[in-house]
């Protein structure tokens, strides 16, 4: 390395930890005004289309993104971290724990004209969570009962803690769908799900595929005088430098999850047209991670797993290959995590020296050739950042010694050698995780969380009786201060056990026109309904 | 009058024998390409079961009768061919549409990509071609061969991205990509109209077409010179014609075959490199839905653009035909 | 007609003579570079996005990652070099089968064997290339095979027509009443006359070849722990406003390589056939 300034500047740099942080980047906004009504929104994503507009059981960001403006969930969390309710007024739990009243908001209509019911909530919990939404943190679900025209009560065979009660009912894509159009058919082929009627602020109009969806605002909408706009547009773009083309000539208002490419979001607030902002994304933070597949008997010790931590530089990935746009992850809770992050945790920061050692005494001395082992290892695909994060993980850990067979395979192929074949040495692939860690965060650790197939869970084999312990006291532990305490105590222990560990935590960014009006206030904005956002003029 | 007629009646001879011999030849690139689909590592079911986060067996047998995907694969494959007949090509499992209406969305842009590309390679290319060998040997000719050589070499997505960064990024004359200027205020989804499509289209255009100019300048000056040397040309310059009218009516028309019948060999591959072009353009053409319907392992999709793909080749050289014969009516297509 | 003669009509033709040249400086590149660079090109060496010149140690700059675009270019060389000619090995393997089995025979052999052509012909080719490395993964071997199965049917049909014209002949005629064997006339006897122009061909479809894998690659679907260009043509479309050397440079190398092989073989077909005087 030469020392010479490099033409790359540092990226976003300021951290906003937490659900209450700082700093915009550019202009930032201006205090409260009285609501434009009226107008078109046009906004756009850093994905592609989705496959179909609603998908029930979640089915990634795109459609959780095109749907969430159409169709609602029981309740939301606010950026200062209360749980409010939305489609429910508020939710109590028994004195045991084991069941939740929910109280209905009472007035609220479908797109169609027909009335929200229990009758829908139920059929949405029985059939759509339980089957595909939530499938996976349901496992302790015991029925859903409607004592009144107004409340449901949800059942557990064991405790639930409030905080997990609370994420489900908020969780991005368990919405209350109605029953008349959906009971008697498979959701997951109901050609429903292309032109979803649902209760939210905006109402299907048309999809143009290829194009954009079209919404229109709901007159009818639960919220009085809510939304203040005609109608939304959501507008895909295949190419980045298409969407900051757009953006530039005014005629795309707001791009979230990384719209454009990093220079472009530079270039762009350069302006002093747009902002960009790492606000909306504490509920849904992504990390790219890396995972040792302990069916590999060289990979048995957890200091050789260790060592493929220490081995790689994760700074100098978060500056090339991100720009600066993330930081080093350190265990499997992620820093914006404000209930349940603890900084005390055993860190495998880069040092290569460390892994050499680690490996040195675990009996994998360097041989004859300068190799100590090798490994496959497999980066996922679908983000092309991926393969260059390969690239940089080969090189480390060429550099101690371990030999690296790197393949950067599409989609499908990486779902099946990954989380169906188990078909891999190292794998480098992406999680997005919200705060309550049952089950999205834990279920990479359990074994329970190991099932053939079924992406996004145990693929690395790890599993130890105290870790699944430790699991099922957090998930039934209903006083706050003990749960976290135990959290952190599963924090550590993965940390050091170092199956599946985050090379970095990403941030993910939102550009908008100086003239959108509350954006970015919601933890998870690219799932929010957007019920409250206008153009200044 | 008579020969009129005999024209005609040959014409429709060859349109019904080259329709015949089609259909072995549709057939021929469905079977390849649904052996191949079936050799993909990750199937449809297994990467959409995965999508919709289902691992149940029992939903997942349901999902399986519900494709067809029960059947033995040659029984999918029959079945698909009987549908083909019917021209039914299937269901876009993916996107709950029919595969021809996932398709219809996208062929346009890719039609019109592909011949803007025809007609600019056509007219620069015989241009250049009759300009450099009627002054053969002198500068003109020097340069419109080097020029020739160097787009022929040019790798078209390359050529793309010079053409962008030159006329979109420093100039700022010409859009980065797209088809249209994405509006939203007053028409759902597209801005402009035809003017803001042409502007679109140029540089796809040139990165597209300036290769196959190359190759018809090459060929049509070659081929020119060549027909100048033969005996009817100097039969007409002889009875006093003047240069230009033996260079247009006589020469030019027979110089034509050459091109003619390049052009219609090589269908496939501009139809192939619009594919990337599309790519590097973002040009809302069926390459982008092509790698989407490779990626998710959507084969009825893949299989229905590998088919039209051939189709409109097949259909091209039927025209490539048809023109040799107009063009020179002693030849009879065998 | 000779070696000297056949040297001297290449020879005449200056632009076939500069192709050939430069494409010996290519290949030595190639053979030469792990031996100027013998770390891996793929190595992140030095701070991103320097431009050509900024830094003496990375004479072509660097790009996104870091890596030295000089040394990416040279083993590239290498890459690309042995898929064109691997992948026209393959080709020309299968065409020149192909070919003669069809011209030899005739007969319904010959149908059938016109019929794949005209199938293989018919299906645009990098779309199928493209489906094949996706469906069957991004190895060298599979882009290879790819290229090849795309490639063979112009080399089939001039394998034929040779074949066709030759097989008549009075000195094969005369092998048959020896008693030859099928296979020895058409490998011993036709075979060897029937080449030239097949080699010309051969030429062309290494050119060809060089640029569906730069396509192949440009569109990230080529073998990661190979430096190609096109790999690099496509890591550098995301920075063509600030570093659009990047992307520059590659091309450059791809257009420059593929231009000598069509110089030479142009050469070739001049010196084959020295009835077309224009040139």
């Amino acid at each position: 390395m030469t020392g010479k300034v490099s033409r790359r500047t540092f990226g976003a740099g300021v951290i906003s930890i937490g659900i209450a942080g700082p700093a915009l980047l550019g202009r930032a906004a201006v205090a409260q005004e009285t609501p434009k009504r009226g107008g078109t929104l046009v906004a756009t994503w850093g994905g592609g289309e989705p496959q179909a507009c609603y998908v029930p059981a979640g089915g990634g960001s795109s459609p959780t993104f095109s749907s969430s403006k159409l169709l609602e969930r029981l309740g939301n969390r606010l950026m200062d971290g209360r749980f409010v309710g939305e489609l429910a007024e508020g939710w109590k739990p028994a004195a045991d724990f084991k069941s939740y009243t929910v109280k209905l908001r009472r007035g609220v209509k479908f797109h169609d004209g027909k009335d929200m019911t229990v009758d829908d909530v139920i059929y949405s919990i029985d059939e759509i969570w339980k089957k595909y939404a939530a499938a996976s943190a349901m496992t302790d679900y015991a029925g859903v009962t409607a004592p009144d025209a107004e409340t449901v009560v949800v059942a557990f065979s064991k405790p639930v803690p409030e905080f997990f009660f609370a994420s489900l009912l908020c969780g991005p894509v368990n919405y209350i769908v109605p029953k008349h159009v959906y009971a008697g058919s498979d959701p997951v082929t109901n050609p429903a799900n292309n032109a979803p009627i649902g209760t939210g602020p905006w109402k299907f109009k048309e999809w143009v595929r290829g194009s954009h969806f079209e919404y229109v605002r709901n007159d009818a909408y639960w919220r009085k005088d809510q939304p203040y706009m005609d109608r939304l547009i959501i507008r895909y773009v295949r190419d980045p430098a298409g969407r900051a083309a757009a953006m530039e000539a005014g005629d795309i208002h707001l791009g979230v999850f990384n719209p454009v490419a990093p220079p472009d979001i530079k270039r762009l607030t350069a302006t002093g047209k747009f902002v960009a902002t790492n606000k909306g994304y504490e509920e849904a933070v992504w990390s790219t991670t890396l995972e040792c597949n302990v069916r590999n008997p060289i990979f048995a010790k957890k200091e050789v797993r260790q060592a493929m931590f220490f081995a790689v530089d994760r700074n100098l990935i978060a500056k090339t290959v991100y720009y600066g746009y993330a930081r080093p992850g350190t265990g499997p809770i992620y820093s914006p995590n404000v209930e349940f992050f603890s900084k005390d945790t055993f860190s495998t920061a880069f040092d290569p020296k460390k892994a050499a050692a680690l490996l040195d005494a675990a009996g994998y001395p360097k041989k004859a050739d300068g190799k100590r082992f090798t490994v496959n290892l497999l980066s996922a695909g679908w983000f092309t950042e991926n393969g260059k994060v390969g690239a940089i993980v080969k090189q480390g850990l060429e550099d101690i010694g371990v030999g690296v067979n790197l393949t950067v395979p599409d989609r499908p192929t990486s779902i099946k050698r990954i989380y169906t074949d188990y078909d891999f040495d190292l794998a480098i692939s992406n999680q997005a995780n919200p705060s309550e860690p049952v089950p999205t965060t834990t279920q990479y650790f359990t074994s329970d969380g190991i099932k053939k197939g079924v992406p996004f869970r145990n693929a690395n084999g790890f599993h130890t009786d105290a870790v699944d312990a430790l699991v099922e006291q957090i998930k039934v532990e209903t006083d706050p201060a003990k749960r976290k305490a135990l959290v952190a105590t599963f924090q550590k222990a993965i940390s050091v056990e170092a199956p599946l560990l985050p090379l970095l935590e990403l941030e993910s960014i939102t550009v908008a026109s100086n003239k959108v009006r509350n954006h970015s206030n919601d933890p998870n904005y690219l799932a929010a309904s957007w019920y409250d956002i206008w153009l200044a003029s | 009058m008579a020969g009129q007629l005999n024209r005609r009646t040959a014409a429709f001879r060859l349109l019904r024998r080259r329709l015949m011999q089609a259909v072995p030849l549709i057939l021929g690139v469905v079977i390849i390409n649904f052996c191949l689909i079936q050799l993909a590592p990750g199937s449809f079911l297994e990467l959409m079961t995965a999508e919709n986060q289902v691992s149940d067996p029992e939903t997942i047998a349901r999902l399986r009768t519900t494709y067809g995907l029960d059947d033995p694969v040659w029984l999918q494959l029959v079945k698909y061919i009987w549908a083909l007949a019917r021209l039914d090509f299937g269901f876009s499992y993916r996107q709950n549409i029919p595969v021809i209406q996932a398709i219809w969305v996208h062929l346009p842009a890719t039609l019109l990509l592909m011949l803007s590309s025809i007609v600019l390679a056509l007219s620069v290319g015989v241009a250049a071609g009759v300009v450099a060998s009627v002054k053969v040997r002198t500068a003109w000719d020097t340069m419109v061969s080097v020029a020739a050589m160097f787009f022929f070499a040019a790798p078209s997505f390359w050529l793309g991205i010079m053409l962008i960064v030159l006329f979109a990024v420093k100039l700022g004359w010409l859009p980065v990509g797209g088809m249209v200027t994405i509006g939203g205020a007053s028409d759902s989804g597209g801005g402009g109209g035809v003017l803001d499509i042409l502007h679109h289209l140029v540089l796809p255009t040139l990165a597209l077409g300036l290769f196959y100019a190359a190759t018809y300048t090459r060929v049509m000056r070659s081929s020119m010179l060549e027909v100048a040397q033969l005996d009817f040309v100097r039969t007409a310059r002889a009875k006093g014609l003047s240069r230009n009218r033996v260079t247009v009516s006589h020469v030019l028309r027979n110089a034509l075959l050459p091109v003619v019948t390049i052009l219609g060999v090589q269908m496939g591959t501009v139809l192939a490199g619009s594919v990337v072009i599309e790519s590097v353009f973002s040009w809302p053409g069926i390459g982008s839905l092509l790698f989407d319907s490779v990626s998710s392992r959507n084969y009825p999709v893949v299989l229905g653009i590998m088919v039209l793909g051939s189709l409109v080749v097949i259909a091209a050289n039927i025209a490539v035909d048809l023109v040799y014969m107009w063009l020179d009516p002693r030849i009879e297509i065998r | 007609m000779n070696r000297f003669e056949f040297l001297g009509r290449f020879a005449r033709n200056r632009g076939a003579l500069v192709g050939a040249v430069l494409m010996l400086g290519v290949a030595a590149l190639a053979l030469l570079a792990p031996v100027l660079f013998p770390t891996d090109p793929l190595r992140i060496v030095g701070p991103p996005e320097l431009w050509p010149g900024e830094d003496p140690d990375f004479p072509l700059g660097t790009d996104s990652l870091g890596r030295d675009i000089l040394a990416m270019i040279v083993h590239g060389a290498r890459a690309t070099l042995l898929i064109g000619l691997f992948a026209s090995a393959v080709a020309t393997g299968i065409g020149v089968t192909v070919g003669a089995v069809a011209g030899y025979f005739g007969g319904w052999i010959d149908d059938a064997a016109m019929r794949a052509a005209e199938l293989f012909q018919t299906i645009p080719n990098l779309i199928f290339v493209l489906t094949i490395v996706v469906i069957l993964g991004s190895t060298l071997g599979n882009i290879v095979i790819a290229i090849g199965i795309v490639s063979w049917t112009p080399i089939a049909r001039m394998t034929r027509a040779e074949f066709l014209s030759l097989r008549d002949r009075e000195f094969v005629q005369a092998c048959r009443s020896m008693g030859m064997g099928n296979a020895r006339i058409i490998t011993g006897e036709i075979l060897p006359n029937a080449l030239p122009p097949v080699i010309v061909l051969s030429s062309l479809v290494v050119a060809g070849a060089i640029l569906f894998e730069s396509a192949v690659s440009f569109l990230g679907l080529g073998d990661p722990n190979v430096a190609s260009w096109g790999r690099l043509v496509g890591d550098g479309r995301q920075l063509i406003r600030s570093s659009w050397y990047i992307c520059a440079i590659p091309g450059v190398a791809i257009m420059v390589t593929v231009l000598c092989l069509n110089l030479i073989g142009d050469g070739l077909n001049d010196a084959l056939n020295p009835k077309l005087r224009d040139r």
